[in-house]
This record gives C-alpha cells, structure tokens and sequence, in this order.
C-alpha cells in the first residue's frame, strides 16, 4: 500500500510539475504586478507618490463601476506593434469583468533615445460603445501626447484617465462584491466542511469494511478539495487586505486607438 | 417483449455513452465556438462597410478631383458586403472568397486614405480626423477577431482529425474548417517611387 500511494504521488507530482511549466511559460508578455494593482509601471517613469495618486483614482473608479482601467508602462514592446501588445496583455490579464468586458488598457512605452514614444488605449468590448475609437484619438491627442512631449508622464496620464472616466461614467454600476464574496465564502466554508466529513466518516467506514484500498482512495481525494479551498479562501483575504483582486475575466476585441511621438 | 426492451436499453445506454464520453458533444461545442467567432469576425467587417458612407461622403466634400478613388471604394463595398457565409459552410474556399472580396475593399480604402496627404484642410477636419480614428480602430478589430477565429478554427480542426474523433466526425458532418490566411497583398513587399 505504501508503495502504490507513492507511486501516486509521484505521479501527481509530475502532472504538477509539468503543468506548472507550461503555465509559466506562456508568452513575452509581462505578467501583472503582484500584489495585484491597477498602476503596473514596468518602465519606472512614475514616482512613488505619482504611482499612488494614480491608484487610488483608478482603484476608486473601479470600486464604485467594476471598470478596470490599467495604466501600464514598458520600455521595450517585445517586436510587437502597440497596439497588439495592448491587446495582448488586455486579454492574458483578463481585463475587466467578465460578461462585462468592462476593462481598458493604457499602455505608454515611454521615449527613449532615438526610439519613438507609443501610446495606446486599448477598449474592452464593453466600453466601446462610450469609449469610441474616435474619442480615444481626441483624449490622446489633447490631454496626453502634449503633456508626453516634455516627458511629463504623470500629468498627461492623469488628465487622459480622467477624461476618460468622464466619458464612462454612469456607464457601469459595481455590484456589492464584498457582500456578496463574503457570503460565498462562508457557503464554501460550510460545504468544505460537510464535505470533510463525509469523507473522514467513509475513511473509518472503508477502513473498517475493506481495508487498505478504500483507505488508499479516500487519501488521494483529500487534497485537491483542500488544496481549492485554501486557495480561495487565500483570494478572499487578499481581497479583504488589497482592496484590488486584479483582472476579472474581461475581453477585447481591438477597440480603442495609438499615438506616437 | 422483455428481451426487446432489454435491448433498446442497451442501445440507449450505449448511445448515452457514445454521445458523451466519444467527444460527440465536445465536437458540437468546437463547432459552436467557430460558428459565434465567425459572427464576431462578420461584425467586424460590417463596422467597416458602414463606416465607409460616412468617410467617403466627407472626403467628396474637400477633394473633387478623386472622383476615381472614391468609386473604387464604393465599388468595392457594394462586392464585399454581397458576399456573406453561413457559418455552417465555412470551408477554405468561402473563406478566400470572402477574404478576397474584403481585400479589395481594403486596398481601395488604402488609396482614400492616401488621398488626405495631398488634402492639407482635409486633413485638419475634426470629422475626418474622427473617422480616420474609427476606421483604425476597425482595421485593428477585424485583425483581433481574425485572429481568435483562427485560433478557434484551429482548436476545432485538431480536434476533429484526431485519432479517435476522426472516424466518427465525417458520419456528423463534422469536417474541416477554412483559415483566414496573410492577406495576397501583404506577401510583396510595398513599392516606394518618387
């Protein structure tokens, strides 16, 4: 018996081990910021304080609309046209709410030498409707691309975010989603527990009756649902704590417009 | 009596197996996914075509003298927005036709587009400006929702031709998918001349 369980071990071992490296290996590019935030500065032309103001206008937008707008910054675009990348990292990152498509992208390659400056706002479904490409092209080329030209990145970032949330507003309401994860983490609690139990009270039961083998099956179901239900109860904690959860299934579908300078 | 039933029965149960677990449904689900990305692409497309009234209507009023390109455009629309697929006939060769016809489409509106330069007020025009943002903006649509179709299609196509799928999937009709391919134009390179 003891051989079999760790023969299965091994074996979930493995299929661990070789899911784990197909998922980190997925593509060029980057992944979001942990802990999860809406300001994703990879190339550093923020400062701390900036960084902050920047959050918490995004993060209070998206706690009063479920409207995830990113502001992410790169030095280097992988060989990919601005536009593809926003799209991209829109999609991987599950931008927006799912069933929504609530998310946007605002995507800034600071420049640099004699690289030219790229910046994109990429829509997600859901948000074309007010967020038109056309008004995507007005809001770069008035409130950003000005402010981008004397390297000013933090201001023409602010001014294009907000204006972009004027357009959107009234668009998307949040649903009470602290209540509501709340709630469901408790009915996931319970029925973790129920199902513990029963589980356990078959073990004494298969233990008694068959022996080894009933024994050897039960010891392999435990840890999937522990594993899950640590996982999820890890996510509401984190929720608790950041306030921000990161992407939420959104999608896009190349809505939105580009800018060089 | 008795033995008859035990017999349909049997053939219900083996059916019921059949269907679920020898990816039956899994198959109807691929095909789905490819039939609902085609619409997307479809849309796509449509953006466009119905962008075009507007555009050409607006650059009519600062350019007199591209009564040529303007037709072409127009021409090419009314060609490409005649050519529809059902989705249950997506092979490759309705596929390339459908590709074809917008290609044109697009190499004509490549041209309008080209008009602008020697334009200067046309091209300060906020209308114009607008469109021009709009028409990007659906170019980048049709390439996004091209690309997932293809993705889907491919999915669907593994799926179907895989072993042990691809002894039943013709007796449904399930059979192979066509691909959008690197449109004709883009394969020679762009000529510069002065």
């Amino acid at each position: 018996m003891k051989q079999l369980n760790l023969k299965l071990f091994f074996q979930l071992l493995i299929l661990l081990l070789s899911g784990w490296s197909v998922s980190s290996h997925a593509q060029e590019i980057p992944k979001p910021m942990n802990p999860p935030r809406l300001v994703n500065d990879f190339a550093g032309i923020f400062s701390e304080e900036q960084k902050q103001d920047l959050e918490i206008i995004l993060r209070a937008y998206n706690d009063s609309t479920s409207t995830q707008i990113y502001v992410v910054t790169v030095n280097d675009l992988q060989g990919y046209p601005a536009s593809d990348f926003a799209f991209k990292l829109g999609e991987q990152w599950k931008i927006g709410q799912k069933g929504k498509n609530n998310g946007a992208v605002v995507l800034i390659k600071p420049k640099a030498g004699n690289s030219r400056g790229d910046l994109y706002i990429a829509t997600g479904y859901g948000l074309e409707e007010k967020l038109t490409d056309a008004r995507c092209g007005r809001i770069m080329d008035q409130y950003m691309i000005p402010y981008f030209r004397q390297s000013d990145y933090y201001s023409g970032t602010k001014s294009g975010v907000e204006v972009m949330i004027k357009y959107l507003s009234g668009q998307f309401k949040a649903e009470k989603k602290g209540d509501k994860m709340n709630t469901g983490g408790v009915i996931a609690f319970v029925i973790l527990i129920i199902l513990a139990i029963i589980i356990f009270s078959n073990i004494g039961k298969n233990g008694r009756n068959n022996g080894n083998s009933g024994r050897g099956g039960g010891g392999m179901f435990i840890p999937p649902i522990f594993g899950g239900g640590g996982r999820r109860s890890g996510n509401d904690d984190f929720g608790g704590f950041g306030g921000f959860g990161g992407g939420g299934g959104g999608s896009f579908g190349g809505g939105g417009g580009g800018r060089s300078w | 009596m008795k033995t008859s039933f035990k017999l349909t029965l049997l053939v219900a149960l083996f059916a019921a197996i059949f269907f679920s677990s020898c990816s039956y449904n899994t198959m109807v689900e691929k095909q789905e996914a490819t039939s609902s990305q085609w619409a997307q692409v479809q849309n796509a497309y449509q953006r466009r075509a119905d962008l075009i009234p507007n555009l050409v209507a607006t650059v009519k009023g600062y350019a007199k003298h591209e009564e040529g390109t303007l037709t072409a455009v127009i021409e090419a629309r009314a060609k490409a927005t005649q050519i529809t697929i059902d989705p249950t006939k997506l092979t490759e060769e309705n596929i390339q036709k459908y590709q074809q016809a917008q290609g044109q489409l697009g190499a004509a509106l490549g041209r309008l587009m080209m008009v602008k330069e020697s334009y200067p007020d046309l091209k300060a025009n906020q209308n114009f400006m607008a469109l021009q943002d709009e028409l990007t903006g659906t170019e980048n649509r049709i390439a996004v929702e091209r690309n997932k179709f293809n993705t889907v299609v491919q999915d669907y196509n593994q799926y179907i031709r895989k072993f042990p799928q691809v002894i039943w999937a013709g007796w449904f009709g399930f059979s192979k998918k066509g691909y959008f391919e690197a449109d004709a134009g883009a394969k020679n390179a762009p000529k510069v001349e002065f």
